[in-house]
């Protein structure tokens, strides 16, 4: 092994990587845009749709208090619609999904309330809302919440069982937090795999192989080469991702020594199936299809775009026989959960997996001789 | 012993490929300094042979030694002091001529003049051209600029010029000239007569993994072929006999000609002599000398052809 021939290899390698756009595009563009499409679906309605029409046909001291309660911790944002439409033809019209109506004589029920007579008197708050919203439920369950408190508030005695919540986290964490980390392991193998497949094919189909079958550079030089080339884009790719998801999210995520380890790991372990499958893909064009094949399943099926935990259980045995759901859980682990223990767990059977790969495609790969 | 005369010594090699014998046997040397011409038809087992001496096959048996090393043992010494063109040489498509000599010049760790030879192979004004960009003909001489980087003494050259059209061969053949003038020792293989004609100080014939006639361009063609064939084209074969009288040994062709093979020039103008006044005509006449094609088409008993496949595996 010559730090000279590496340094050498890798130069030619990252010149034509910068000179070929499509390869920059999905290597670095393309995690960066996915992260920042998903992130906007899945972070949109909990932060940025808060909206409340309502209708206060009251228009009192009272009926501004009870909006004045529904805005405070920015729960919602309250929009008045026309008093003298019908509500529910204005919700068609206007296609709106929530629409809250105070009555006319909103005042006058909750003073006869306080009189002996009136105890058993109730304000009857109407919601007009689209069912078909999806977004809709979770904005009704915020508005029986602040009803329900106001009921309470109005009793004039504190309430007696009150839920205190205590997470397993130190800090709540979003779709994003939990996407971020599985784009990161996604977008390092998807870097890794289709490199390999394709600069090897090429290499071998046009007979550059043949040609530094006879210069100085060993199988070892070649395959340090891959690895740093590997590491090098990994690192870009990584980087854009976080500067993205910050900017953009403000996201909430650990970033300590783990997240550099798990990375290496990942890169010798698809550098390493690389190898493997590079007798499958003896052509350029049947590389990417190969590569493929293996890319999709394990995108899907290892945790990068959801929980494991939600797929029916046999999919979730097969799950941890994939390499990439031990990484994503090792990012997950050092990144959101900050869990030591179970980083050096899921990061550890990740680097069993890429040393045995990595040794069967060292044995694997002929350099030339009956390539 | 050291041999200091000899840059290359093929002994008894042999190389199988399941029940293929892809090189049967051969030996051969090649003489420090001169241009050695390995041809043959394609499939016939050059390139095998290229690449054991080149040490990027291992042999199945027999002994190669390059430079006085033995290639199966001294790869890595040997490697370092030739230089290889490969059959159908390629490199990275988007890396300029002048970064694809860099790179190798820093793969053998050489401080190579890169300007330099980029003017011995004709090169400089394609300096900046992505590899991908460039002609058959200009990618071979930056196959046969790689090969030099290192400044080697035994230069393979493996088919350069396979697929150029004449312009471009004849380019390539100017550099190859240079770099005999040069004094390297060059081994190349090729299909092309004229090219092993042209170029070649000793030619061996190699036909179905074996060496079938080894010797200097010129004494192939005494040997083995004829001074001056005649060609006597539409005729009748009534002739034959005529041209048999005079002591001569003519061959029916199977195109209604007959072939007659001469010692002198004066025997042409006697043979039409005689066939006229026994009342015959030839529709044409053709006197040709004979040169290393008939050689080889007669030794190799096999008309090269492009479309058969070198490596069989």
């Amino acid at each position: 092994m010559t730090p000279r021939i590496i340094t050498a290899s890798l130069v030619v390698r990252l010149r034509s990587f910068y000179r070929e756009r499509s390869a920059m595009f999905f290597t670095f563009a393309f995690p960066v845009i996915l992260v920042l499409v998903f992130g906007m679906i899945f972070t949109t309605p909990e932060h940025l749709n808060a909206d409340l029409h309502v209708q206060d046909k009251s228009r009192s001291d009272s009926s501004a208090k009870l909006l004045e309660g529904l805005t405070t911790n920015q729960t919602f944002k309250i929009t008045q619609i026309p008093v003298d439409v019908d509500a529910t033809q204005f919700a068609k019209d206007q296609h709106l999904k929530l629409v809250l109506v105070i009555p006319e004589n909103f005042a006058a029920l909750q003073k006869q309330r306080f009189t002996e007579a009136g105890r058993g008197i109730s304000v009857p708050l109407t919601y007009i809302y689209d069912p078909s919203s999806t977004s809709v439920n979770t904005k009704i369950q915020a508005l029986e919440m602040l009803v329900a408190a106001a009921n309470q508030k109005m009793t004039g005695t504190p309430p007696f069982v009150t839920l205190v919540a205590a997470s397993i986290l130190s800090e709540r964490y979003r779709f994003i937090e939990f996407f971020v980390p599985g784009i990161i392991a996604m977008a390092i193998m998807t870097s890794c795999l289709s490199n390999a497949l394709n600069m090897n094919a090429e290499l071998r189909q046009k007979g550059i192989l043949r040609k530094l079958a006879t210069t100085p550079i060993t199988r070892a030089d070649w395959l340090v080469t891959s690895i740093v080339y590997q590491l090098v884009l990994s690192v870009i790719s990584t980087a854009a991702i976080l500067v993205v998801s910050y900017a953009v999210f403000d996201v909430r995520l650990h970033i300590g020594a783990w997240l550099p380890l798990i990375v290496l790991i990942e890169v010798i372990a698809f550098v390493g199936i690389g190898m493997l499958l590079t007798p499958l893909a003896k052509e350029a064009e049947s590389a990417s299809a190969v590569a493929n094949a293996f890319l999709f399943p394990m995108m899907f099926l290892s945790g990068t775009f959801f929980p494991v935990d939600m797929m029916p259980d046999f999919l979730q045995s097969f799950a941890r026989l994939l390499p990439l759901y031990y990484v994503n859980e090792a990012l997950r682990a050092a990144m959101i959960f900050v869990d030591d223990a179970a980083t050096l767990r899921y990061a550890g059977v990740a680097a069993g997996f890429a040393a045995i790969v990595f040794t069967a495609g060292m044995f694997k790969t002929r350099w030339y001789e009956g390539a | 012993m050291p041999d200091t005369e000899h840059a290359i010594v093929v002994d008894q090699l042999c190389k199988r490929y399941g029940d293929l014998r892809a090189v049967d046997n051969i030996s051969f040397t090649v003489k420090a300094g001169e241009m050695f011409a390995f041809l043959g038809p394609n499939g016939a087992g050059k390139s095998t042979t290229a690449e054991i001496i080149e040490t990027i096959r291992g042999p199945t048996s027999g002994h190669v030694s390059v430079l006085g090393m033995d290639v199966t043992k001294r790869k890595a010494e040997i490697v370092r002091r030739i230089g290889v063109l490969p059959q159908g040489f390629s490199s990275f498509d988007r890396i300029t001529v002048r970064e694809s000599l860099q790179f190798y010049a820093r793969v053998f760790g050489c401080r190579t003049d890169i300007d330099a030879l980029m003017d011995l192979t004709n090169l400089r004004g394609k300096a900046d051209a992505p590899f991908n960009t460039l002609s058959g003909g200009l990618k071979q001489r930056v196959g046969i600029a790689a090969a030099l980087v290192n400044d080697p003494e035994v230069v393979f050259l493996d088919e350069p010029t396979t697929g150029l059209d004449p312009h471009a061969r004849r380019q390539v053949w100017e550099v190859l000239k240079g770099l005999k003038s040069r004094g390297k020792t060059i081994f190349l293989t090729t299909h092309y007569m004229e090219e092993a004609e042209l170029l070649a100080d000793t030619v061996a014939i190699i036909s179905r993994g074996r060496i079938v006639a080894i010797d200097t361009p010129a004494r192939l063609t005494e040997q083995h072929g004829d001074y001056l064939r005649l060609t006597l084209e539409s005729i009748d074969k009534t002739a034959l006999a005529v041209i048999r009288k005079m002591g001569f040994n003519p061959k029916p062709m199977n195109d209604e000609s007959i072939s007659v093979p001469l010692e002198n020039v004066d025997d042409v103008r006697r043979i039409l002599d005689e066939v006229q006044k026994a009342g015959l005509a030839p529709g044409s006449v053709d006197v040709r000398k004979a040169n290393l094609e008939e050689v080889f088409i007669k030794l190799t008993d096999e008309i090269p052809q492009d479309d058969i496949a070198e490596n069989p595996q």
